[in-house]
């Protein structure tokens, strides 16, 4: 139950996963907003028309998947850390997983950290593709880590730290 | 540390034993307890503990904390030196 | 005899109320005199590192100090706001004269208006040892870390999983710093879900159900039990865990700072999802003292993002008693009206709605 562990339960991230289909294409934006709060920056962050105007600010955020082109600007707006963006597209077994990432040591391009899923469960060590400054007012860096096609909707942190700590 | 103590007002080091046992004797309210052990006329003036003692004062009198009389509120808000308000009548002699 | 201060309205808190009331007002015309305790205004926005959520009204995205130093610089670029830092206000006198206390000096203000914007500060709870060096709030967590740049441990155990509760957590592993775990003694999450999330993928436990039982320690806190509770609030036997932490963190709410309501004798009341005592007032925000207002947390515990709106709303409604803004001021209260009844219309905001209709209910049960 999400509300007493803080994890978003399987049914949770289902009502925001795209088709199959959506996600081979290409870069997509996951929103993993399950809570009614008054908030909108993502709606203003989305020049794609992906992320649908809300009726009411304390409304969901609600994606139209084709539009999207998983340009990531949503990612990195979002006061909640809430977005994520897959691409599912990135190689035959492979795809990336872009998260947000707010704590130093910040890992570099090329390097290696253990990902972790909702829960902070350790899923593997994973290559780092790129790593992307918010900007000294934004601030959030955007990580790309290459993970298993597989664990695409899993991977969702890194590790603090780095590899440097892990088992 | 030896014994465990649960502190209520921090400023005046008043524990929860000495509340309760306050209000076992029959006081009744805020007020009758800050003038007997001084919970509550310390630096931060009972933002600490006076809504734990309005809970314990609650709980022994069956109440909810909204009926439980507040305290009587007066300036100053925080401690200030007497020679603040002698000082404050001479603007030349501050000291 | 020392001087006293005329002032069209004094506002008394310099936080996101406080200069959203003081700019609001200048903007009408009226001349404003802000008093605040700190030496730096901005009050708890100088601390929050995080991005606030709302709308771009409330500069949502934008993080909390950054929102501060623009508020801040709204009422230093305006000639119509004066600024007292390093002053605390004393009291409010039956006369309408505030008196406040800046280097050991006795000040005396006569304003036409006040709008107090005092805040809240943190609520403590009882438990054995509560005491002990290591055990903080997490307001002062925030301020060591966030203002000095100090770490206050290796290890923590926050107890609360409201906003603050998760938010310090977070910015605690920002700074380096572990946490062992977060407790809740209520049965959910009190705080936002994104929030908790982003925590517990970063591997910290979020108890609901949980509450301390002790400290423990020689000279300092070196560990706490902590144990499970039934649906009755009660400590479930046998599911006692002993947590080896340094420090522990109180997030355990905030209770409106309304000294200063009491002494003004406006009409209080005590709402609990106000989160404690205050002054009953009108939709404007004018208390039952004529002249005196409030807005932000003293008006009852909510979020930054309608602080900053209610602020607006005294600011103008204050400002437009003095004759200002005779055109636009009734615009500008329908506008924040509407802003904060948006910010409150979703279930996060049923709560404080529930508790303005408690207070303003009835007249009984008044302290």
């Amino acid at each position: 139950m999400l509300n007493k562990t803080g994890i978003p339960t399987a049914e949770d991230v289902k009502t925001v996963t795209p088709s199959q289909e959506r996600l081979n294409k290409g870069p997509v934006a996951i929103i993993e907003c399950f809570q009614k709060i008054p908030c909108n920056p993502c709606t203003e962050a989305c020049k794609q028309g992906a992320i649908l105007p809300m009726q009411d600010i304390n409304d969901l955020p609600k994606m139209n998947f084709d539009n999207c082109n998983g340009c990531g600007v949503c990612l990195s707006r979002c006061p909640g850390l809430a977005i994520f963006i897959v691409d599912a597209s990135y190689s035959a077994t492979e795809a990336i997983v872009r998260i947000p990432y707010e704590y130093v040591p910040v890992p570099e391009a090329g390097s290696e950290v253990v990902g972790v899923d909702r829960a902070g469960k350790e899923l593997g060590t994973f290559k780092v593709e790129k790593v992307q400054s918010g900007g000294p007012k934004n601030k959030t860096y955007t990580v790309w880590l290459i993970v298993p096609k597989e664990m695409a909707m899993d991977v969702r942190s890194i590790r603090l730290g780095g590899v440097r700590h892990a088992n | 540390m030896q014994t465990k103590e649960t502190i209520v007002c921090r400023c005046e080091d008043i524990t929860l034993d000495e509340i309760q046992s306050l209000i076992k004797q029959g006081y009744r309210t805020i007020d009758e307890i800050k003038r007997v052990v001084r919970a509550g006329m310390g630096p931060c003036q009972g933002r600490t503990c006076r809504m734990l003692i309005a809970q314990e004062l609650a709980k022994a009198y069956g109440v909810p904390v909204s009926e439980v009389l507040m305290p009587t509120f007066r300036p100053t808000v925080k401690p200030v030196k007497l020679g603040t308000f002698a000082g404050g009548e001479s603007d030349a002699e501050n000291c | 005899m020392s001087e006293v201060k005329d002032i069209e309205i004094l506002i008394i808190g310099g936080g996101p109320a406080g200069l959203s009331a003081a700019a609001a007002a200048a903007d009408l015309g009226a001349s404003v005199l802000v008093l605040e305790r700190d030496g730096k205004l901005g009050g708890q926005l100088v601390k929050q590192t995080h991005k606030f959520f709302g709308s771009k009204k409330q500069y949502a995205g934008d993080r909390g100090f950054q929102i501060g130093d623009l508020l801040i610089g709204t009422c230093e670029n305006n000639s119509k706001v004066e600024v007292w830092s390093d002053t605390t206000a004393l009291g409010i006198y039956e006369d309408g004269v505030v008196t406040a206390e800046r280097d050991g000096k006795h000040l005396k203000i006569k304003p036409k208006k006040i709008i107090l914007a005092t805040g809240a500060s943190e609520k403590m709870i009882a438990f054995p040892n509560n005491d002990m060096p290591g055990i903080f709030g997490a307001g002062a967590v925030q301020t060591l870390m966030n203002v000095h740049g100090i770490v206050p441990g290796k290890r923590v155990l926050m107890i609360g999983a409201g906003n603050i509760g998760l938010i310090v957590s977070y910015q605690l592993m920002q700074a380096g710093v572990e946490v062992a775990a977060i407790i809740e003694a209520a049965p959910a999450i009190g705080g936002y879900l994104v929030h908790a999330s982003k925590i517990r993928r970063a591997g910290v436990p979020i108890l609901t159900s949980h509450t301390i039982q002790e400290a423990y320690g020689k000279d300092s806190v070196e560990g706490a039990i902590i144990c499970q509770l039934d649906d009755k609030w009660q400590a479930i036997p046998g599911t006692e865990q002993d947590l080896k932490v340094d420090v522990i963190c109180l997030a355990v709410g905030l209770s409106p700072l309304t000294e200063l309501c009491f002494q003004a004798d406006c009409q209080m009341k005590y709402v609990p999802e106000l989160s404690g005592h205050v002054p009953l007032r009108n939709d404007y925000l004018e208390t039952t003292r004529p002249g005196l207002y409030v807005a932000g947390d003293v008006s009852g515990v909510e979020e930054a993002s309608s602080a900053m709106v209610e602020g607006r709303l005294a600011g103008i409604s204050a400002a437009f008693s003095l004759g200002y803004g005779k055109d636009l001021a009734p615009k500008l209260q329908a506008e924040a009206l509407a802003e904060l009844s948006e910010l409150r219309s979703g279930p996060a905001g049923q709560k404080t709605l529930q508790g303005i209709r408690k207070l303003m209910d009835k007249g009984e049960a008044l302290c």
